[in-house]
């Protein structure tokens, strides 16, 4: 006797979607079927927008970020400051900082954070890439503006460890008050870091 | 302080519960499985975001309540808290969140809340201070040194917010600097990062050592005190020696006084310099190496910490009859609620937990002495006959059936 199946290709997608991050099986059923059962194009939609994401983005080879073209708009950009690199975690945490429009260098961007505990080690973040690129370019400043958590600070600690000895300033974000806070509520050690890193008025 | 309004949603056997309380002490009676320890067990939560049992947070939430199908259960613990310095409303919320496609269905998330703003959960310990007294109290002294460790951190976390946050940093350091040298003994993972997460850990241990160390000297000053003036009239003499693990080998609990006492008295002349012990742990660090990344392990630092009591001399916890075990945690406990009254100029809510009926003559008279001054003591029995008729006229008495409190 044929038990009743599911047809192949409504079971590859539910597969492909349960093995997203915070999908579970349920879920990607429920999705598979609503895109089975929409009577609009949204199915294909989705599906030329997954395959742009791929076939039309890559990383930058000089910074890393995310980018339709190589190099990226920022790397190509020869108003901005070529002697101060910037570098974080993620593209995201450059997109902040691009917003807050009080930069004007470039990035380098490291895909990650050391975290044993995550089985993260410097070779699978681009660090040799940054180090060839603080050797054989003319920095005068590295700002490491990674997460102030422990694991952002180590490998700010790690780096500016294994990058001494070049002919480069190195620094780091200041840790303050956020602003349009109030002082009375702001904990002690958020105001105990900024205390430290108070600066002439 | 005080506790003048405990309100309860789906905790334990409770589903519903307001409760308005008055100042000093407060005597909670009913039969068994009732709910008394529930009701200190809240109090405590809110104080230290601990449970005084291990266990985890979904054993807190009412199981009727967890059961139902709502999509969103919040268990609330909220007190209104009288200060010296004024009221505040505190309140912990635990809410069931939905794990899509992981084993466990559901897990719970903590939220803390301080006059109506929601907090990070850290900022929540200090806002009412309490000394715990329960049977089992005694364990602290033949138990584990994991126990006795989780007793300076509750204690020194509700008064101490640098000291919490560097506990859980250095616990994470430690998990990391755990996992490279695992790595690193499997042939594995980046040598030139150990030095990074050791140096973190140097950092921060160094902090916990030597508050640990002035903490512990305090502490035991004030028990030594009690003991001798209030609970023996003067025939036995107890000393707190803190046992940092700051050494290559292990202290040896039969070790003399001399060598036990030598590192945390030097950690209490450095507690302005945590540089100096810094120093000190670091080359500690560099002796171990090799055994660490042998044994893929970090084997000093004060995740291995534990604490001693001596009685005339002798190890309490070996050579003490089960009574001076007895009066030497209740002088414990009593210096502890000294030290928390010193050290804020506030008196914290004492929690006791069926502790009258295990304590007989002089030590249950001085128990109850310290609870007639306390700004407000919680006690619970399964009857108010084991209290003196004194102290029961100067007492509020509730009861406790079925998780209702009249
Ligand atoms: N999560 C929970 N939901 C509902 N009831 C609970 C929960 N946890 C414990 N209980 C119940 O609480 C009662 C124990 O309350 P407890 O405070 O220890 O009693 P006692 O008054 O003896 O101190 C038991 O009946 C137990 O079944
Ligand atoms: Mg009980
Ligand atoms: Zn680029």
């Amino acid at each position: 006797m044929a038990t009743a199946v599911l047809p192949q290709p409504v079971q590859n997608l539910i597969n492909e979607l349960a093995r997203l991050p915070g999908i579970g099986p349920k879920s990607a059923a429920r999705l598979t079927f609503f895109l089975l059962r929409d009577g609009s194009n949204q199915a294909l939609e989705l599906a030329d927008a997954l395959r742009d994401l791929k076939e039309r983005t890559r990383f930058c080879s000089v910074c890393f970020n995310i980018t339709e073209n190589d190099p990226c708009q920022i790397c190509d950009d020869d108003e901005r400051d070529q002697e101060l690199l910037c570098v974080v975690e993620e593209p995201l945490d450059m997109l902040a900082l691009e917003r807050s429009r009080a930069y004007n260098g470039r990035y380098h961007i490291l895909h990650g954070a050391i975290s044993p505990v995550e089985g993260i080690g410097p070779e699978d973040l681009k660090v040799d890439e940054l180090i060839h690129r603080v050797q054989n370019g003319s920095f005068r400043e590295l700002i490491l503006a990674t997460n102030p958590t422990l694991e952002g600070e180590s490998t700010a600690l790690y780096l500016k460890r294994i990058l001494a000895g070049n002919d480069i300033r190195i620094t780091g974000l200041a840790r303050g008050l956020s602003v349009g806070g109030d002082l009375e509520y702001t904990d002690e050690i958020t105001l105990g870091r900024a205390l430290d890193g108070r600066s002439d008025l | 302080m005080h506790i003048k309004h405990l309100s309860l949603t789906n905790f334990r056997n409770y589903g519903r519960l307001e409760l308005p309380l008055p100042a000093g002490a407060v005597v909670l009676q009913g039969n068994n499985a009732q709910g008394k320890t529930n009701l200190l067990e809240a109090v405590y939560y809110l104080a230290t975001s601990r449970s005084p049992q291990a266990g985890s947070d979904q054993q807190l939430i009412n199981w009727t309540a967890a059961e139902s199908g709502e999509p969103i259960i919040v268990g609330r613990i909220n007190a209104q808290v009288e200060t010296q310095t004024g009221g505040r409303i505190i309140e912990m919320r635990l809410i069931r969140e939905r794990n899509e496609g992981r084993h466990r269905p559901y897990s719970f998330r903590r939220e803390a809340v301080v006059n109506r703003r929601t907090v990070r959960l850290m900022d929540l310990l200090g806002n009412v201070r309490v000394v715990l007294f329960l049977p089992q109290d005694i364990q602290l002294i033949t138990g584990s040194p994991s126990g006795r460790r989780r007793y300076m951190d509750t204690v020194l976390c509700q008064m101490d917010k640098r000291y919490c946050r560097d506990l859980s940093h250095y616990n994470k350091a430690l998990e990391q600097r755990n996992a490279l040298l695992r790595q690193l003994a499997e042939g594995t993972g980046r040598r030139d990062t150990l030095p990074i997460f050791t140096d973190k850990v140097v950092e921060l241990g160094s902090r916990l050592f030597v508050r640990r160390a002035s903490f512990m000297y305090e502490l035991g000053r004030e028990a030594q005190r009690i003991h001798y003036e209030h609970l023996t009239s003067g025939n036995e003499s107890i000393r707190l020696h803190y046992l940092p693990r700051l050494q290559e080998n292990g202290l040896n609990r039969g070790g003399t006084v001399s060598q036990l006492t030598a590192l945390s008295d030097f950690l209490y002349k450095n507690e302005m310099d945590a540089g100096v012990v810094g120093e000190y742990f670091q080359s500690i660090m560099q002796a171990t190496l090799s055994a660490d990344l042998a044994r893929g392990i970090t084997s000093t630092g004060p995740h291995r910490d534990d604490w001693m009591i001596e009685i005339n001399g002798r190890d309490l916890s070996y050579f003490g009859s089960r009574g001076q075990q007895r009066s030497g945690i209740l002088s414990l406990k009593l210096a502890e609620i000294d030290w928390v009254t010193t050290q804020t100029n506030d008196p914290p809510v004492l929690l006791l937990d069926e502790v009258a009926a295990e304590l007989d003559g002089q030590r249950r008279a001085l128990l109850l002495e310290y609870v007639k001054h306390a700004a407000q003591a919680l006690l619970t029995a399964t009857d108010s006959d084991q209290f003196p008729n004194d102290f029961m006229d100067r007492a509020t008495l509730l009861t406790v059936a079925n998780g209702r409190v009249r």
